[in-house]
């Protein structure tokens, strides 16, 4: 219990704390993503590389684009929701 | 007792989560069945892709982040009473929405000079179908955001930047899946 907590806050604590950090957050992310698919990558490694930037930008909005940032249960189960839908996403993808 | 406090805890009004919760349920059900089909005829869904323009979708990209990121400032500066910061960043948040209608526009058109339309192949059925209701989306959006800046009262704000949010949320789920899993 006390390791799950910990586990939160500190991921609680890796979010952009601020607007402007969080809009740059999504900025960079989104480069990122353009920018990795310039790489000559194996496809499985772009696609999980384009899924888990796509999870990180999507809880970030979460987070403080939509404030469940202040409702740590809510915000763990739409992160569990998305994580589920990129796993289904990138299963279909590499099938 | 406590499902009481945990629906409480949600900020907003509850009936935009359910609208919230119901759109990326109808895109996310929409985005399985595109790589459902897409198994297929993986090789004719790459090429098709390949038609698609994704610097344009790239940069529509962060149109829309930024957009999210000044209707979600208008709600802040609303709560402490900056009202024409607040309608100021809720009009600039509607026009970078108009600037994703015109970029996706943009696209569309270039599609059409093509000769690509919906039966072109399944991928441009889905692609047309998605972009197109998401583009709906911004437009309706977009009108939202014009008439909270109208009538600013800040639960108003509220509503009508999530609805934006979540707009914003879809197109970042949509955007990977299909301009650039080939």
């Amino acid at each position: 219990m006390s390791q799950a907590s910990s586990f939160f806050k500190c991921a609680r604590q890796r979010l952009p704390n601020s607007l402007p950090r969080a809009w740059l957050t999504l900025l960079a992310l989104s480069l990122v993503s353009a920018l990795l698919t310039m790489l000559p990558v194996l496809p499985e490694l772009l696609g999980a590389g384009i899924l888990i930037l796509a999870l990180i930008k999507a809880r970030v909005i979460l987070a403080l684009y939509l404030d469940l940032a202040k409702s740590q249960v809510w915000l763990r189960g739409f992160t569990a929701v998305l994580t589920g839908f990129v796993l289904v996403i990138f299963s279909l993808y590499r099938m | 007792m406590s499902d009481t406090s945990l629906i409480d805890e949600l900020p907003g009004e509850l009936l935009m989560w359910v609208l919230i919760i119901s759109e990326l349920l109808v895109f996310g059900a929409g985005l399985i069945a595109f790589m459902a089909v897409r198994l297929t005829d993986p090789a004719g869904f790459a090429e098709a892709q390949s038609h698609l323009y994704r610097t344009g979708a790239a940069f529509n990209t962060a149109v829309l982040v930024t957009s999210g990121y000044l209707a979600a400032q208008a709600l802040n500066w609303r709560k402490v009473a900056r009202r024409g910061a607040a309608r100021l960043a809720l009009i600039g948040a509607a026009l970078l929405g108009v600037m994703f209608l015109i970029i996706k526009g943009v696209e569309y058109t270039g599609k059409a000079a093509q000769g690509i339309t919906f039966e072109t192949h399944p991928f441009f059925m889905f692609y047309y179908l998605l972009t197109g209701f998401h583009a709906a989306h911004v437009l309706a959006g977009v009108g939202i955001l014009l008439l909270v800046a109208w009538r600013d009262d800040a639960r108003n704000i509220e509503a009508g930047a999530q609805f934006w949010h979540m707009v914003d949320l879809v197109w970042i789920m949509l955007f990977p899946v299909i301009y650039l899993l080939g």
